[in-house]
Formats: C-alpha cells, sequence, structure tokens
C-alpha cells in the first residue's frame, strides 16, 4: 500500500513531529498540549513521539496550552498545539495574544461544534468564532491535505515576510477520526522543506518583557503591519506551492478549488468535506444536464477575495453553503464572500451540517435546485441534515 | 510520485466497486478496529480505502457502528454507509430491524453467532449469511479477556474467506497493523466459517434511512431522569431481586426462619417474631438458655463486630410473648397420633401435629413434662417455671398428656394399633458405665440421675472434693451442681484438651469462673476406698496414632496419681434402648433415639420433620424434602457490605453475681436487657427495603412499588452497582439471553 492508513488526527501529529525534529539544529519544538474530543488522539501520539531538542508539555488548560506555545515561540522554538470546541473557546485570550505578538504558532484545530450542551461532532464555529485574532487559517478536505497542510502552515507562519500563526482545520470524526491512505513523508524531505527558524529578536541572553504598554498610534501601525503581512501571503503561498511540490513530489491545492465551475448555472461554494460531497453533487447533476459547479474555499483567512470574484464573475446563481452559523446573522463565509458577485447575480446563503449532521449528495441537490429555482436570494436558510 | 489510480487487481468478481462495508458492534468488542483490518486488506491489495467509527458517549456494551470504503480511485465519499453491499455484525444479539437497515438483497452478512446458518435461514433467505463462532475462538486463544473478548481479528479472517480474498491478503494487512500474533485465531475462522447463498428471487425493497426526529425548542430540552434515550439496549446483563440463604437459618438444626424472627422482632416487635418462631420452635425460652447457637457461630456480623446474640433474643421471645389462648382448627382428615416422650423431640412432634389439627396423646414415664429439659438441666440454667410456660403453651393447643406412664415393646404395639401413628421419642436412657475397680462403691452416681435427683427435690449431701467425668454438657451441669450443694471442690476429668470438650463453650468458661477444677488429658482407672469412695487414680492420657476418623486415640499411659474423691458423678454419655421398637410400619422414631444429636434444637427438627413425614405417609404422599442450600448458595461475609453498618458491639447477657457471694438455684444468666440487639442482624440474603439499590442507581431507574422494587427495563444498563452495594445479597445479576 503506498501510505499507511492514519486519521486525520494522527496525520496532523506526525506532520507536528516531522517538522518538529526538522528543528533540531535550530532552537528545537515547543508543544504545550491539552486533551478535548476530538483532537485528543492527536495530542496522544504527539506526547508519545520522541522529538530531538523537543519538549511536549501537557498542561491543566487550553488557554495554558497555547501560553506554552508562546513562550517557546518567543524563545526561537518551531511550535504546535492541537484543540476543538471549548478548548479554543477557553484558548482564546492566548489565541489572539499569539498573533498579535507575531508567533508563527502552528495550530491543528479539530472542528467541533461549541457547546453546551455537549456534542461531540463537527462544524466550523469553533475556529470561525476567532476569525478576526489575526492567524491564517486554512481549512482542510482529507488526511493527505491535513498533513501536506501543517508542513506549508510552518513554511507560511514562519516565513520573515509573514510571521503569523496559522491554523490547519479538519472536521471533527469525519477527517480526524477517519483512517485514509496518506503518504508519510521521510525526515529528510521535511528538513528539506522546512528549514530551521530563525526568529528575529528571539528571546535569548538579554532578558525581555513581552508585551507592554502601547498607545493608539502604534496600534494602528502594528495592526496595518500585521495586514500587511496578510496580504503578503498569497505571493508566499505560492512559493510554497512550488517548492513542496518539488520536495514531496505533490501539489499543495490552491487557495479556493474550483471544481467544474467554468460553466456553471449553479456554483456551490463551501469548506472542508462538505466541498468532497458537492463534488459527488455536481458529478450527479451534470450526468443529468444540470449545470452544476462547486468552489471549495480552502484558505479563509486571509479571506481570497480576489480570487473569488474572480470565480463568480460570469456566475449567474451562487449558493454558499456554511456548516456555521453566525448567530444574529447567517453564515460566516456567506457573510464574507456574498458582495464578491457580479452584480445582479443571486447568492444565496445555507446553512447545513451544523452540529455535524451527515450531509449528503441529496441535501447538495436539493440546494442546488432551490438556488436554480429563486426569483433573488433571501435571508439565509438554516437546514436541517437529520440524525 | 502522486495516488494512483488503482486497479481491481485480483479482487474476486463478487465484490462490487465502490465497496461499502458496516460493522455493527458493542463497544468494547473492537468493532472500529475490525472495519479498520477489512479496509487494511483492501488497501494492501492497492485499492483506495477509507474507514471510520460511528458512536458518541456509548460505553463498553452500547451499541457502535463502524464504516469502510473501497475503491479504485480516491473516496470523496464523507457519509455514514446508508446501503452496505457487506454487513459485519459482531454480536448476534444485535440482529434486529435497524442493523440490515439499506442493505439490498443479495448484500452478504457475516455474523458473530455461536448457533451456526439454520436459526437465520428463514428470516433474511435475501441476503448471503456467513456465520462463524468468533467468541469461541478468540476466547481459546486469550485475546481480550475472558469476560470480554475481543472479535474482531478472528472475525477479520472470516470475512476475508467469506468474501473469496487471499490468506495472504489476510497476512499482510495483520503484519501492517501489528497484530500477528492474532492470525491463528484468524485462520481458525477463516476454516470455520460457514456460508450460505441468497435464495433466488425474492426482491424486498431496501428501506432508505428513518426519517430525522423532530427537534423542540431548547427550553422544551428540560427532562427529568431518565431521559428519552432507551439506554436498554446497551444491557448484556440485568438486576434481579433474589433472595439467598442466610448460614443462621441453613445452620438452625431446628430448622427455624433466624433471619426471619430476628428482623420481625426489630422491625415489628415480639408478637410479629413470635409468629415467625412458632411455626417451628415451641420451645424459645428452653432454647434461649440451653442452646449451644450454631446459628451464631455462623453468623455474619461475626467476621465484622461479633455476631448477633441470636440465642439471647430467642429467649427474649419466648420471656415475653403474651400466652397463646386459641386452639388450632381441626385439620380437614384429623389423625389420632401418639407420641411416647415428653423430652425436646416429642414436645416439637405434638407441638406440630396439634398445630395441624391433629389429635395428640403423649405418653410420659416421669410425673411431669419435659423429658431431659425436666430431669437432666439444672434450674440454675433452666428453672422449673420456665419449662413450665413454655409447655404450658403445647398442651393449650389441646395436646392429652399421660404421666407417670412408662411402656415396653407391647404397649407400643398396642399404641400402633389405636391410633394413626406412633412417634418414639424416648430419648437416651442407657447410661454409660466406668470400667474400673472400686466403681461400686457407695458415692459413684451417674451424672443424670445426680441432677434428677437434684431436681426432683432429693439432693445427695455432697462435701469434700467432688470429680465428676465426662466432657459434655451433663459433666458441666454436675459439676456447677456439686459446688452448689456445697462441695468443696470440684474437678472434672476428661482424657482429652479443654478444645475437644462437647460442652458448649460459654458453659465451660462458666463452670471455670465459679471455681471448677479442670483435670484434662486425665482417665480414671481406679476407685479407692473403704466401704465408700475416698479417692481416685487418675492415669495420664497421651493422644497416639490417628484412628479411622483421623482423629488421634488417647492412650492411658501407666503414670498415675491418686487424688482425694468423696464423691464421683459418671456423665460419659448415653445411647438409646431400641427394645420398646415393634417392626411396625406405623411408629417411626424422633429424636435422640433415632439419630443421637444430642441438642435440643436438633430433637426439636427431628420432631417436627418426623411429624411430618407422619402425616404424608398417612396420606400416602411422598416424604416432604427440606431443601439445604449448598454452600455456595449461603450468605457469606464476602458477600455482606460492612461498609455499610455501623461498628457496634454486641449486647451481653446479664450474669448473676459473681463466685464465692453463694452460689444458688437461683438461674444465673439473666438474659439481654432489651430486644435491641435484634437490629444488629444484617438480614443476609433478605431485602429489608433499605433503598440502598434506588440511591445507588446512576440512572434512577429503581421504583418503589408498595414493597418491593421496580427496575425499568427500557433504561437500566446493567451496570451492576445496585447489586454491589446491596448490603446483604438480595439481588443477583443474571445475563440475559439473547440470540448470541
Amino acid at each position: 500500500m503506498n501510505g499507511q492508513l492514519l486519521s486525520g488526527n494522527h496525520a496532523a501529529a506526525i506532520g507536528a513531529t516531522l517538522a518538529g525534529r526538522a528543528n533540531r539544529t535550530g532552537r528545537g519544538f515547543v508543544s504545550g498540549v491539552y486533551p478535548i474530543t476530538p483532537s485528543t488522539e492527536c495530542m496522544e501520539l504527539l506526547c508519545n513521539q520522541e522529538i530531538e531538542k523537543g519538549h511536549v508539555v501537557r498542561v491543566e488548560s487550553e488557554h495554558s496550552a497555547m501560553a506554552v506555545c508562546i513562550g517557546g515561540a518567543a524563545s526561537g522554538a518551531r511550535t504546535f498545539t492541537t484543540s476543538s470546541s471549548n478548548g479554543i473557546a477557553y484558548m482564546a485570550e492566548n489565541v489572539v495574544a499569539a498573533a498579535l505578538l507575531r508567533l508563527p504558532v502552528v495550530m491543528a484545530a479539530a472542528n467541533r461544534t461549541l457547546g453546551p450542551p455537549w456534542n461531540v461532532w463537527a462544524d466550523h464555529g469553533d475556529t470561525l468564532m476567532l476569525r478576526d485574532s489575526g492567524w491564517i487559517q486554512l481549512y482542510c478536505a482529507d488526511n493527505q491535505e491535513v498533513l501536506d497542510t501543517l508542513l506549508c502552515a510552518f513554511r507560511l507562519a514562519e516565513d520573515r515576510r509573514i510571521l503569523l500563526p496559522a491554523l490547519v482545520c479538519q472536521e471533527a470524526f469525519v477527517l480526524s477520526h477517519t483512517m485514509e491512505r496518506t503518504i508519510v513523508p521521510t525526515q529528510d524531505q521535511v528538513d528539506r522543506f522546512l528549514p530551521p527558524l530563525d526568529l528575529p529578536a528571539r528571546l535569548d541572553r538579554t532578558a525581555r518583557v513581552l508585551g507592554g504598554i502601547s498607545v493608539p498610534h502604534v496600534t494602528e501601525v502594528h495592526r496595518a503591519q500585521h495586514q500587511a503581512a496578510m496580504d503578503r501571503t498569497w505571493e508566499v503561498y505560492r512559493e510554497v506551492q512550488d517548492e513542496f511540490e518539488a520536495v514531496f513530489g505533490r501539489r499543495p491545492a490552491d487557495p479556493v478549488v474550483p471544481y467544474r465551475a467554468d460553466d456553471a448555472d449553479v456554483l456551490v461554494v463551501s469548506m472542508g468535506t462538505i466541498a468532497s460531497t458537492a463534488e459527488r453533487a455536481v458529478d450527479e447533476a451534470r450526468a443529468r444536464g444540470i449545470r452544476l459547479g462547486s468552489l471549495r474555499v480552502r484558505t479563509f483567512r486571509p479571506f481570497p477575495a480576489a480570487l473569488l470574484a474572480a470565480a463568480f464573475r460570469g456566475r449567474p446563481r451562487i449558493a454558499v453553503i456554511d456548516r456555521n452559523v453566525s448567530l444574529g446573522f447567517g453564515g460566516v463565509l456567506w457573510g464574507e464572500c456574498r458582495g464578491l458577485a457580479d452584480p445582479g447575480a443571486m447568492v444565496q446563503g445555507y446553512m447545513i451540517g451544523i452540529g455535524g449532521g451527515d450531509v449528503r449528495p441529496g441535501h447538495l441537490l436539493a440546494i442546488a435546485e432551490d438556488a436554480a429555482s429563486r426569483g433573488s436570494a433571501g435571508t439565509p436558510v438554516m437546514m436541517e441534515a437529520g440524525a | 510520485m502522486g495516488v494512483t489510480e488503482s486497479s481491481r487487481g485480483a479482487l474476486p468478481a463478487g465484490i462490487p466497486l465502490p465497496l461499502e462495508v458496516r460493522v455493527h458492534g458493542r463497544g468494547g468488542q473492537g468493532g472500529v478496529t475490525c472495519a479498520k483490518l477489512v479496509a487494511t486488506i483492501y488497501a494492501e491489495q492497492g485499492l483506495h480505502v477509507q474507514t471510520f467509527g460511528d458512536y458518541g458517549s456509548e460505553r463498553t456494551g452500547a451499541p457502535v457502528r463502524a464504516f469502510a470504503r473501497v475503491d479504485t480511485v480516491p473516496i470523496r465519499n464523507r457519509n455514514k454507509v446508508y446501503r452496505p453491499n457487506h454487513l459485519i455484525v459482531l454480536d448476534a444479539g444485535l440482529l434486529a430491524e435497524d442493523v440490515l437497515e439499506g442493505a439490498e438483497p443479495g448484500a452478504v452478512v457475516l455474523l458473530n453467532t455461536a448457533r451456526g446458518l439454520a436459526p437465520f435461514a428463514d428470516k433474511h433467505g435475501h441476503f448471503r449469511f456467513a456465520a462463524v463462532d468468533a467468541t469461541a475462538i478468540a476466547r481459546r486463544h486469550g485475546i481480550g479477556t475472558s469476560a470480554v473478548v475481543i472479535i474482531n481479528t478472528t472475525l477479520a479472517g472470516a470475512y476475508a474467506r467469506a468474501m473469496g480474498l487471499p490468506w495472504e491478503a489476510v497476512e499482510r494487512a495483520f503484519a501492517v497493523q501489528g497484530l500477528a500474533r492474532d492470525l491463528p485465531a484468524a485462520r481458525e475462522a477463516w476454516d470455520a466459517v460457514l456460508v450460505r447463498e441468497a435464495d433466488d428471487g425474492e426482491e424486498t425493497a431496501a428501506r432508505g434511512a428513518s426519517p430525522p426526529s423532530k427537534v423542540i425548542g431548547i427550553a422544551e430540552q428540560v427532562r427529568d431522569i431518565p431521559t428519552p434515550l432507551q439506554t436498554g439496549s446497551w444491557r448484556t446483563q440485568m438486576p434481579l431481586y433474589r433472595s439467598h440463604a442466610a448460614p443462621c437459618n441453613a445452620g438452625c438444626p431446628a430448622g427455624n426462619d433466624v433471619v426471619g424472627f430476628v428482623q420481625a422482632l426489630a422491625t415489628g416487635g415480639v408478637e410479629a417474631a413470635a409468629r415467625v418462631l412458632f411455626r417451628t420452635q415451641p420451645l424459645p425460652s428452653v432454647c434461649g438458655r440451653v442452646c449451644p447457637a450454631p446459628c451464631m457461630s455462623a453468623c455474619n456480623r461475626g467476621a465484622y463486630d461479633g455476631s448477633v446474640h441470636i440465642r439471647g433474643l430467642e429467649r427474649w421471645i419466648g420471656d415475653h410473648v403474651a400466652p397463646r389462648p386459641e386452639r388450632p382448627v381441626p385439620a380437614a382428615t384429623p389423625r389420632r397420633v401418639a407420641v411416647v416422650g415428653s423430652g425436646p423431640a416429642g414436645l416439637g412432634a405434638a407441638f406440630a401435629l396439634a398445630t395441624a389439627g391433629h389429635r395428640v396423646v403423649i405418653y410420659e414415664g416421669e410425673s411431669c413434662l419435659g423429658g431431659v429439659l425436666r430431669t437432666g438441666i439444672p434450674a440454675y440454667r433452666l428453672p422449673e417455671e420456665v419449662l413450665d410456660r413454655d409447655i404450658a403453651r403445647i398442651v393449650a393447643l389441646g395436646v392429652e398428656a399421660r404421666t407417670g406412664t412408662f411402656l415396653d415393646a407391647a404397649a407400643v404395639a398396642g399404641l400402633a394399633r389405636s391410633h394413626d401413628a406412633v412417634i418414639l421419642a424416648a430419648g437416651l436412657p442407657r447410661l454409660t458405665g466406668l470400667e474400673a475397680p472400686g466403681v461400686d462403691l457407695p458415692g459413684v452416681l451417674q451424672g443424670i440421675r445426680f441432677l434428677d435427683d437434684v431436681k426432683r427435690g432429693a439432693a445427695p449431701r455432697l462435701s469434700g472434693a467432688v470429680i465428676v467425668v465426662g466432657g459434655g454438657n451433663t459433666a458441666i451441669d454436675c459439676a456447677r451442681t456439686a459446688l452448689r450443694l456445697g462441695a468443696s471442690s470440684v474437678a472434672i476429668a476428661y482424657r482429652r484438651g479443654r478444645k475437644e470438650m462437647p460442652a458448649i463453650g460459654p458453659e465451660i468458661d462458666e463452670a471455670v469462673a465459679e471455681g471448677v477444677k479442670l483435670l484434662l488429658h486425665r482417665q480414671p482407672v481406679r476407685v479407692g476406698g473403704e466401704g465408700r469412695v475416698q479417692s481416685l487414680e487418675l492415669a495420664e492420657v497421651e493422644l497416639g496414632e490417628p484412628d479411622a476418623s483421623g482423629r488421634r486415640r488417647p492412650v492411658v499411659t501407666g503414670r498415675t496419681s491418686s487424688v482425694p474423691c468423696d464423691a464421683l458423678l459418671l456423665a460419659l454419655g448415653q445411647s438409646a434402648d431400641l427394645s420398646i421398637v415393634p417392626g411396625l410400619p406405623n411408629v417411626f422414631t424422633a429424636g435422640d433415639m433415632a439419630t443421637g444429636d444430642g441438642t435440643v434444637a436438633h430433637a426439636l427438627g427431628s420432631g417436627r420433620r418426623v411429624a411430618a413425614k407422619v402425616l404424608a405417609a398417612l396420606a400416602g404422599e411422598p416424604e416432604p424434602v427440606e431443601e439445604r442450600p449448598s454452600p455456595e448458595a449461603l450468605v457469606a461475609p464476602a458477600h455482606v457490605r460492612f461498609s455499610h453498618f455501623e461498628v457496634e458491639l454486641p449486647h451481653a447477657e446479664r450474669h448473676r453475681g459473681i463466685p464465692g457471694q453463694g452460689l444458688g438455684f437461683d438461674e444465673a444468666n439473666l438474659g439481654l436487657d432489651g430486644p435491641s440487639e435484634a437490629s444488629r442482624c444484617f438480614s443476609c440474603g433478605a431485602c429489608t427495603e433499605c433503598d440502598t439499590c434506588l440511591l445507588y442507581c446512576p440512572e434512577g431507574v429503581i421504583h418503589r412499588i408498595g414493597r418491593g422494587y421496580r427496575i425499568d427495563e427500557a433504561f437500566c444498563k446493567g451496570c451492576g452497582m445496585c447489586v454491589a452495594e446491596c448490603p446483604r445479597r438480595a439481588m443477583e445479576m443474571v445475563f440475559e439471553v439473547s440470540a448470541r
């Protein structure tokens, strides 16, 4: 068999391990971890790895887990953690801190709906809740992509033109606990792809304090710098794609992945594995002569506005599917991209799969049919996947 | 090098692609790994695979599912498996309608079952069925534990065979997953799996997924326990309320319901306790004073803070119960039974027969009823008026007593003709003598006769040194009586040691406390004196070779010494006189005459059982059999939850005075000062409705119903906490038998 049967969680842990080892000639690897379903198996595997010059620290909470990463990253170590749902919510303050301190922490999130009551299954509400925090956010659709994207995330985060933390997201159970054939690169390959981290102004012999008092003008400049770094992500990512392909022999997907979208009468836009299901629905519809197309948004932050606008050009009807709900508003992705379509195009928002319902091709075909038959866009539609 | 398209390769023709496999199991059986193994088998053949589990917070035993998909191209299907081509069922007990949901006719079902293919043939004929007893195979190979056998690897072997996959693929998959040690079990299942093809023709519409359940508003989500999730399906064993035999009951030779009367005393008072006790015990005030109380030796509380003082409680009931005036209702067919002997066996038989409404006549040779209770037990142990009270209760039932009437064999035969039956309970009138020179000298008395004389007021004068020979209760009674009659010193000579003395332990202690000396390992070999007893020659006794019973035989040595002796009382044992037993079918023996067990309780039990035997024989029915519980069926100390009980030492009986303050014949033991000792009874094996089960149930599914409890089977998960916490083994877990 080409590759190993790995779960998404283990793919992430192995990716982090390889990346951590790759910094053994640098300042090493530090990870602060705390378990929560469904990301627990990732940190469990990580805790059992031997990483030269690596420290995996089990702490008493997610907030402290991120604090460990902040301290480690500030010292120049390559850092990683993983969490989900209310664990990410608990971590939130330090998530923001890591980004505002411009530290290249990488986090793997196993997307689980927020609670209480306690539901362990998938939706994107946990990481999208932190969309304004200043982290790069990447959403994956299969286990190979999880492993590969994790490696890319370190490259992106640590590039001097960026220096921002990065989130690699996979849906609970659908990816985190599902085993697929996954090619695991050699350490040698990862060493080539991820050179040792050389963090500017890292904590060294001189004692320093991280953070401090600021005034409005300084904050304005910091935020502008941060925004500019986000904007530079596109060009850096293209280089990362090229280098990844050169080292590993496969090319990471683009920030936006079209599928039979060029001539689509209805374009379905989504993130994560719902996009895989959408592609199956597209094939079914096309076989019946319906011109359905799909767009998968892989990079949520920075938001690929230009790429989406280009993909939307000429498309008359767009169905944006959110596996989340910004309560009081509608789907987050819909909110961010609805203005990018042609004037006069019909952009309708749909929310489905919240709390982990099994979204099937039939649901997407129903959505496409609704989008096809509407006179005009209306308020966002909340749909039940059932069970 | 990307992920390339793979070909079907050597995959058997009958396997469709894309393939969808669904596994149904119980948490802990390894269903998720089973699906992973199946996926690995295909992955090792170059195919794309995907596998994942479907479960939430279910624990061991709860139904869980897992899926696997196989295809020649990368799999984009992220949904659960709704239309399985292959179904693997790890536990045939799960084989209900929803397990087969979505399976098309011709789908393959692989079942872990011990019952082979036959039971499933008619119901699921349109499926291709495979069956193997993976549990037995895995258990033999020691995979998992004997309580939780893990069958996933075994079943994977059967799966591969049933699907026509090569064994090499199984070997490779196991090696890749690090499970090579389970290959022998998988191979055995490979060899053992039976396959039955689908029936032709019958098309049944495949059922789709059931519609989603309605969601109610969050404010309406408030639910009291139990929740709507019917977790009863998680259960493989079930708690039941079941009584178990208490060791006190099992140990009582009279067959008293000890737990019953003690609990009745604790919760209902003297009258309630008496109603239970009088079913089997007509002499509570007697036994409450003289019984060796095997119930107390067996009492489980003895392993905690001290046995319940059951004998004292029995005495309390006998001493405080109100007189029972009513006569019993005559039986439908009243029998006429003659009872010969009014000791405890005869009284017990008479009581049982009279209570059942039959006509009883007691013949007694002495002038008063009571037998050895009257003649052989000293008044300081059993006052006359106490004995009279117990006997009067029996006579008040309408029993006719003819005292002063000794009977010989001819007389007994005559009774057998004039009555429906005769019960001979004449005790042990033959007294064992001493073989030694000088035993005919005046001053050598049989102990039993001595005690009788004392009770009739014809006590001989005793002074000086009195020696009693023997180690049983009669010897103790003689010794303590001799003290009370003025002997200046009293000693008991016994040929074995203290431990071997058959007398009741506390009685020996009381004798020693009163000043009786024990001359152990001593045997009288010569009685000396001129005209009367003046001395006794005692030989030392050693333990020699073991006899047939395994006890070392006492061997009389030649080392002797002489002690002064003014009176010698012999208490060497008694035997029956069977010459009065005619060989007639309606004549029965009871008590010591029949069994020689030697205690009042044995005699009472014997009398009651022989009475039942007599009535059955007269009615032409088989002899009633009293079930004796096996040792495993008894409640043992390990079954009692000591942590539920506060430490409370047993109440002690009060005793009159101390030695040296003038011993008299007034009752020495004044008994308990109240019945509160009864509340120390654990009630072993009998539910007391303490609510412990109800309180400890984590699901809140045990409810009171009138007297007793009901367990809600729709929700009980079979966790067993109620049974584990029951303080007294009044519950039991039983395995649920389903289609395994």
